[in-house]
């Protein structure tokens, strides 16, 4: 502890009194303190992390909880509209997918799931004069004479050398012609850098007939470990959370396989799986809680209980997705092109998992229990997990 | 403190226990990485063979497996997938033209007669080929593509050779009704027996009667590939070996004998195979996914770490060293364990180091919240702990429902992630709460590092207000 660092402290001081001051003069200025207390993040010195005041984070549990004075339940129609609304927004996306005649499925699917062939070459560098722009209309004409007319052309990279074509599923002898009719035509390709993916149209079914089942097991699963270990409507609660998320992400990406062509793989469905897995992880942080304040306050009205249950874990809700979510947008940003998407949908399914956590489960739960009359069950393991240290 | 002590001292082995095993045993990268071919194969009914069963499915494995041999890539897996399909790893291979050319296709048995006065030069070529395939089986550890090729050509021209010394006897693979290994009464050997149907056993009869005695053998040759040949004693010269049976003695090992009948067996199935998926990656696009991957990797722990110790401050710190303990132990578990790394299963491994802080965020919060209700330095941190531990287990559990599902529904690439996921999930309870509970309570034997602040900043203020 030197005399450097009581200079910062007294600067720090500063600093606190003038955002409070900041908070105390309007009611809407307070919300936006949260967004500018940058300030403090100018400290060059790593002692003075430990000093920062938590402010220097959008959400600092405890002053959110005292200046917001926050309650889920009595704007729980708007968190229920935000959700429908954007469920629905999706759902009206999966339709026009539907009718499009190039998907004919609510979101784009790829050749995982209907099988085809598609094709990745670049033009080999090394060879002279072989290293050009790819034309995109001397490709269509290769893929004419070949027979293979609807297929779908990319060129792609910086400096358009590389090819990418989607087609039907193509056999040896057929992939064979084509690529020496293309190589004849824009040049040779490197072997080192070529992709080829193929699927038969059964596997395909198969791929998709088992992503649903694996879908479904681990609904039931997660379902089922939640009612042993809390009780039936919890357990269902829950699962409405997570049917949520899942539908949530299924309409974000349907919507982008309409305006980007975005396709969804079979690694769309093992980030499906991740998400239920992962977001159910904070709904039972919160039910957890719920419990003990149940148990704790046994008096208490449950639409009480969940409020602070759910303003007590707001923190670790939104902490919890935070770091999750910062190691995916690292994969998002320099994964590279192959798990770009994986991460994306991720990320999407895991902020709906966040939301419907702490938005959505809560306040259904609250909801039906204060319709059922059936406030205040207290479990027997309830008591022996809030057990005191 | 004496427990700790002794938790400390297991976290520094295994600490050292797995840079040893990262530093000395190399990981093994999925084909997505290394760049090579995947072929799935799909084995086919036909009306006379409705379903295919497990001995079947082995039977036309060993024959794909005879295939790829052939094909000389160092490293090749051949194993059978599900009910009914065959997954061929051609790491290194940019192009599987030839693969796909050789894969495909209903195997080829043939029982064929040699050729009078060919007797010593089949000797010669006979010894050449057992040599070459010595050689190969030698080289395909190796990674020296080049005598790989070279003596790949070798074997494809004894083979050829060995072809021109026999003809056709007309006895093929759908004669063949069944084969197998067979003890003799005494000793260690075993015999293969073959059974043929009644147009086969003429056919048998008719070959074993031109050969008896000769000195000249019969050549078995599967997919143009001699793997066997017998010949026949001069008692049959007058008959042939009639009845439809036989019985190749040849001073057969179990492993030996089984392996030939497999292989007969193999090559009497009508059972056509066809090439369902192909998934090849340049060894150069494999090259840039390791690096993406590694940059992807690094950034997310960066991010992690730096976000942990600006909330968590000293707690945070600890919660780092616990997740760089969990990304150390996690990768010798993988290598350890021989998970093959493909991109989706590095995905799963960043993925979890942002989940394996997670249990350490439950932990602190609740630490915090024990601090603001008054409670002492030493009692909030462990009752943070004790207190957060079912939430953890719940969250843990249910990730770990998911990976189950993906695991055993999943395809290839799919599991690598599911490995790797759960894994990390099942070593992220030991780092996220016995290690970093550990390292906790031994800062806290040092007076100085005891505020309460370094804990939770604005405890004061809490408390004030």
């Amino acid at each position: 502890m030197g005399i450097g660092l009581r200079g910062h402290r007294a600067y720090l001081t500063f600093l606190r009194t003038a955002i409070g001051k900041v908070r105390n003069a309007h009611p809407t200025l307070r919300n936006f303190s949260f967004f500018f207390p940058l300030p403090s993040s100018f400290f060059p010195l790593p002692s003075s992390f430990f000093l920062l005041p938590s402010s220097f984070f959008l959400l600092p549990s405890s002053l959110f909880l005292q200046i917001m004075k926050f309650s889920v339940i009595k704007q729980r129609s708007l968190w229920w509209s935000i959700s429908a609304a954007i469920i629905l927004a999706g759902i009206v996306s999966m339709a026009i997918s539907w009718t499009r005649p190039d998907i004919r499925a609510p979101l784009r699917p790829s050749l995982d799931f209907i099988g085809g062939t598609r094709l990745q070459f670049e033009l080999d560098c090394t060879k002279p004069e072989n290293c050009k722009p790819i034309d995109l209309a001397a490709v269509r004409e290769v893929l004419d004479t070949q027979g293979l007319g609807g297929s779908s052309i990319q060129v792609i990279g910086k400096e358009q050398r590389g090819l990418s074509l989607r087609t039907k599923t193509l056999d040896v002898e057929q992939r064979t012609n084509l690529q020496t009719a293309l190589s004849e035509k824009i040049g040779a390709f490197a072997p080192q850098s070529t992709q080829i993916d193929t699927v038969g149209p059964t596997l395909g079914k198969q791929l998709f007939t088992s992503g649903l089942l694996a879908l479904f097991l681990s609904f039931a699963g997660i379902t089922v470990y939640l009612t042993f270990r809390f009780q039936l409507d919890y357990a269902f609660f829950a699962f409405v959370a997570l049917f949520h998320d899942v539908l949530v992400t299924l309409g974000f990406f349907s919507f982008l396989g309409l305006v980007q062509g975005v396709e969804v793989d079979s690694l769309f469905v093992v980030a499906l799986l991740t998400i239920i897995g992962f977001s159910v992880n904070d709904t039972v942080v919160i039910y957890d809680r719920v419990r003990e304040v149940i148990k704790l306050n046994p008096g208490q009205s449950i639409n009480q209980i969940v409020d602070d249950a759910v303003l007590q874990t707001l923190g670790r809700s939104i902490n919890t997705t935070m770091t999750t979510l910062l190691t995916l947008f690292s994969i998002f940003l320099f994964g590279g092109e192959t798990l770009k998407y994986f991460a994306l949908a991720l990320i999407v399914g895991f902020i709906a998992g966040a939301y419907s956590s702490i938005f959505i489960a809560s306040t259904l739960l609250a909801w039906w229990r204060s319709r059922t009359g059936n406030s205040i069950p207290v479990p027997i393991e309830a008591i022996n997990s809030s057990e005191e240290v | 403190m004496q427990k700790q002590r002794s938790i400390l001292a297991l976290i520094f082995v295994l600490i050292i226990a797995a840079i040893t095993v990262i530093v000395t045993i190399p990981t093994r990268l999925g084909l997505d990485l290394q760049g090579g071919s995947q072929l799935t194969i799909q084995v086919k009914t036909t009306p006379t063979i409705p379903k295919i069963d497990q001995g079947m499915l082995e039977a036309v494995r060993r024959i794909v497996e005879n295939r790829v041999n052939g094909l000389g890539v160092s490293e090749a897996l051949v194993q059978t997938v599900g009910e009914d399909q065959i997954l061929v790893q051609l790491p290194g291979v940019n192009d599987p033209q030839q693969a796909e050319r050789v894969l495909g296709g209903t195997a080829k048995l043939e029982f064929q007669e040699q050729l009078p006065g060919t007797e010593a030069q089949l000797a010669i070529e006979r010894q050449l080929q057992q040599e070459l395939l010595a050689k190969q089986a030698e080289l395909k550890t190796s990674n020296n593509e080049a005598a790989i090729k070279e003596n790949q050509a070798a074997l494809k021209r004894s083979n050829e050779a060995i072809a021109k010394l026999f003809k056709s006897s007309g006895l093929g693979g759908e004669n063949l009704k069944d084969a197998q290994p067979q003890p003799l009464a005494s000793g260690n050997n075993w015999n293969v027996a073959l059974v043929f149907d009644t147009p086969g056993g003429e056919l048998f009869a008719q070959l074993t009667k031109n050969l008896a005695g000769t000195g000249r053998s019969i050549g078995i040759f599967l997919d143009e590939r001699m793997i066997s040949s017998p010949v026949v004693g001069v008692e049959f010269a007058q008959a042939g070996i009639t009845g439809g049976s036989a019985v190749i003695q040849g001073n057969f090992t179990t492993q030996e004998a089984n392996d030939l009948a497999v292989q007969l067996r193999g090559g009497a199935l009508p059972v056509p195979v066809e090439i369902i998926e192909n998934r090849t990656i340049g060894a150069s696009l494999g090259r840039d996914s390791i690096q993406s991957s590694i940059n992807a990797g690094i950034g997310g722990l960066i991010l992690v770490l730096i976000f942990m110790v600006a909330y968590y401050r000293l707690p945070g710190v600890i919660a780092n060293i616990a997740l760089l303990i969990y990304a150390l132990l996690t990768w010798a578990a993988f290598v350890l364990l021989g998970v093959t790394l493909t991109l989706p299963g590095i995905a799963g491994f960043v993925l979890s180091i942002g989940m394996a802080v997670d249990a350490n965020v439950l932990i602190f919060e609740r630490t915090r919240e024990e601090l603001r209700a008054g409670k002492t330095l030493y009692r909030s941190v462990e009752s943070g702990f004790y207190r957060a531990f079912s939430s953890i287990l719940d969250g843990n559990v249910t990730t770990v429902i998911a990976c189950a599902a993906l695991f055993w529904l999943g395809a290839g690439l799919v599991k690598g992630f599911a490995v790797t996921l759960a894994l990390g999930v099942g070593v992220s309870m030991f780092t996220a709460i016995t290690c970093s509970r550990t390292l906790l309570l031994v800062v806290l034997g040092f007076p100085a590092l005891r505020k309460p602040q370094w804990f939770c900043p604005d405890l004061s203020k809490t408390a004030n207000s």
